[in-house]
């Protein structure tokens, strides 16, 4: 979704590591931000787009880079971005940065939210930024993760052996009610091929899974006879029916509804390095 | 998937009359046809289903709209957009200022009486809880304002009213924590929303709860309408339904409302206007790529609240998927017509009646067969009770293409209201930008080459076609 070179990875391993940026770190800025481009203050107390009221926050900034932004938003270098502070008065006309923002306002052009600036040295190497931002990018998607890790109960690298209407004994009433948002959950049970947290091989798992295709589940995990992954499994607090049944006895069910919980197979080396460091 | 699909194609083929092969109707002066999107998200792709809409009387300028459109950003903000003009609908621009991560799984809204406030119901993501919600400016980058929530609730449907002393805000919902399985449901607010009250409207057994859409009416007199599916049995993915209409004279401000329209076979509160219709829950592709099952709509004269009509969708059973139908009462309820309108192979009725009482009648329908197959969506308008009717095409898009993402395809309901003399609202379908398919004109704000039919990027590439919102306004007949 979001646009990056592919030089980055090549430029940013010649790279030393990211430096501190006065309160937030150059990674805090990058996680908490979806647009992010390199830009001159043409203007303090001004706005680019007439949605925008203008107040003593707002500066109206020429993108001299776009390093970062989804794919839906069009922003390009040439573009004018009306930029709202953090702080008043932070900014000159004149100067550059790299501006850490999210999106705000988007009408017949661009109105972002300032998380944090990175003041440049004029002119500002846009290889180097684009190297460092993408470095954090990194450093802030394996530390998401890793959190992920921690919060799942069990991480397995495993294939899917079958998959089978799901039998919520004991769920609430209401989770039976039919409605255009019902999850129509399945389950799929997983032969565990590696054990990474929480399981040993030859393990098998029961992961319930919704096979609606209603909104409310746009964008969750689905699983199919044979696919093969890393799971990152978490004790069922969904459906309301915490047990399943395999070979006739009772077994804890699990659910991976976000996209981080079903991970290329190959992801599995990559999470034991990540549960690894400190 | 393919296979029911394909399967609802043969039998919208075998279904289609006559009149729906007929060319569109000529050009209908006045009207106004808007892409929703706007210019810097013109790389959009998403399926930006179900529309609704929200407007001033007092501010012809200022209006909100919604859609399953997500915060460019993605989840991590924890908001979620609404589309805003402040020019007529001209122009809108999107604002992340709803208090869900990255998309609602369900929103409406309505205006208070003082512009800019604006309260929505939204069924927040993740969980989906239900979110009333408050704005004092929706111009405002502020978050929208959480009044109550609860959990295991469908379909919240925001109707607003404007009393002396404070907004009035009836949000239909269909609540699964009802007791009784009568989960149709009106959470009352009196005091702008700043305390509801859920109102239990139905009266009757039901097969264990009620369809999901309740839906508001208010008149000017505080007359507050309310529609609904009675749900009486189940067979298979078969409904069988009540239409039931409940009715309060004093804007449901008493301890016992919507008791004052008794049906004469039983003397319980809810105007059974309909009896055992078949309504075929489908929660996968039926009808155009969309789902069914829930079509509803009711509209009241805001200033002569004895007139009102209901619409809804069900299946007739002559090879019908889904048919629409609209009848109107003179006497607040007691009795209604016949059918006025019946529209085979369609879904998404909205109502609305204009000061001067003519009726507007939105809704969407499948003509055609396999590839050729289209979703036309229409605005019908009549002050004769539908003896005549002047028709708009106001789109007419392949039904087959783009793909779906998601359910509801283009929404399990659009948006319709009016303002002084033109009817407003909002519906989804797909952008593909040729002007064959917006018989009264259409204006894109988004980057788009109609000579070649492509959606540009902001960096000139092309961008798949996808489902939009589009805004129109069309002069109610005099």
């Amino acid at each position: 979704m979001y646009t990056r070179s592919a030089m980055f990875l090549a430029v940013l391993l010649a790279l030393p590591g990211a430096a501190a940026l006065g309160q937030m770190s150059r990674a805090t800025l990058v996680k908490q931000s979806d647009i992010i481009f390199i830009g001159t203050v043409t203007q303090v107390g001004a706005v680019a787009v007439p949605e925008v009221p203008a107040s003593d926050r707002t500066v109206v900034v020429h993108v001299d880079q776009v390093l970062e932004k989804p794919a839906a938003v069009a922003l390009g270098a040439g573009d004018s971005v009306t930029v709202q502070t953090a702080q008043p008065g932070s900014l000159k006309p004149g100067s550059q940065a790299t501006f850490y923002t999210t999106g705000w306002i988007f009408g017949q052009g661009v109105a972002v939210r300032e998380v944090g600036h990175e003041p440049g040295h004029s002119p500002v190497v846009v290889a180097d930024q684009q190297a460092a931002v993408a470095r954090a990018r990194l450093e802030m998607n394996d530390a998401d993760l890793k959190a992920h890790i921690q919060k799942a109960a069990m991480v397995v690298a495993g294939r899917v052996e079958q998959v089978r209407p799901a039998e919520l004994a004991g769920a609430p009433a209401h989770r039976t009610r039919i409605s255009e948002h019902d999850a129509q959950w399945q389950e799929a049970i997983i032969q565990v091929q590696d054990g990474i947290k929480g399981a040993q091989a030859g393990e098998q798992v029961v992961v319930r899974f919704p096979t609606s295709l209603d909104v409310a589940w746009v964008g969750t995990p689905r699983f199919t006879v044979g696919q093969e992954g890393t799971f990152l499994l978490h004790k069922d607090s969904t459906t309301g029916s915490p047990e399943s049944v395999m070979a006739g006895r009772s077994v804890p069910a699990y659910t991976a509804l976000h996209k981080s919980d079903v991970l290329p197979k190959q992801d599995a080396l990559r999470i034991r390095v990540l549960m690894r460091k400190p | 998937m393919r296979t029911r699909v394909i399967a609802a194609t043969v039998a919208l083929y075998a279904a289609c009359d006559g009149a729906t092969r007929q060319p569109p109707p000529a050009k209908v002066a006045g009207v106004r046809v808007v892409d929703v999107i706007p210019v810097s998200l013109s790389g959009e792709t998403w399926q930006d289903a179900e529309p609704f809409l929200a407007l001033y009387a007092s501010n012809a300028q200022l209006m909100a709209a919604s859609a399953f459109t997500p915060n460019p950003g993605g989840s991590a903000s924890g908001t979620a957009p609404i589309f805003v003009s402040s020019d007529g609908g001209d122009t809108w621009t999107l604002r992340n200022t709803l208090p869900s991560e990255g998309m609602t799984a369900d929103i409406t809204h309505a205006v208070g009486a003082t512009p800019p406030v604006l309260y929505s119901g939204i069924l927040k993501v993740p969980g989906v809880p239900l979110n009333e919600l408050k704005a004092s400016d929706f111009l405002s980058p502020a978050t929208m304002t959480l009044q109550a929530s609860r959990a295991d609730v469908d379909q919240p449907f925001v109707r607003t009213a404007q009393a002396a002393s404070a907004d009035r805000v009836y949000v239909g919902l269909n609540d699964f924590d009802a007791p009784d399985g009568r989960t149709a449901t009106v959470d009352v607010s009196l005091d702008g929303g700043a305390t509801y009250k859920s109102r239990r409207i139905e009266t009757r057994a039901t097969v264990g709860q009620n369809g999901p859409s309740i839906r508001p009416a208010v008149a000017q007199d505080r007359t507050v309408y309310v529609a609904y599916f009675g749900w009486r049995a189940t067979a298979g993915s078969t409904v069988t339904s009540d239409i039931a209409v409940v009715r309060d004279d004093s804007g449901a401000g008493g301890a016992t409302p919507f008791r004052d329209l008794l049906d004469p076979s039983d003397h319980l509160p809810g105007r059974l206007v309909a009896t055992h219709v078949t309504i075929p829950w489908s929660n996968a592709p039926t009808l155009g790529q969309e789902r069914i099952g829930s079509t509803l709509s009711i509209a009241v004269n805001p200033l002569r609240s004895d007139t009102v009509y209901l619409a809804w969708a069900d299946r007739v059973g002559t090879g019908d998927i889904y048919t629409v139908h609209l009848r109107r009462s003179g006497d607040r309820g007691a009795t209604w017509t016949g059918d006025l309108r019946t529209v085979t192979n369609a879904t998404n009725a909205s109502l609305a009646v204009s000061a001067n009482g003519t009726v507007g009648f939105l809704y969407q329908q499948v003509t055609g067969s396999d590839s050729s197959s289209r979703w036309v969506t229409r605005l019908e308008q009549s002050r004769d009770g539908f003896t005549t009717h002047q028709d708009a095409v106001l789109a007419t898009v392949p039904a087959n293409s783009p793909p779906l993402q998601f359910l509801p395809y283009i929404g399990d309901y659009n948006g319709l209201l009016t303002r002084g003399d033109r009817f407003l609202g909002v519906f989804s379908a797909s952008n593909a930008p040729d002007s064959t398919n917006f018989p009264q004109g259409v204006v894109y704000h988004r980057r788009v080459d109609f000579a070649t039919h492509r959606l540009l990027d902001g960096s000139g590439a092309t961008v798949a076609v996808s489902i939009d919102p589009f805004f129109f306004s069309v002069p109610v007949l005099p």
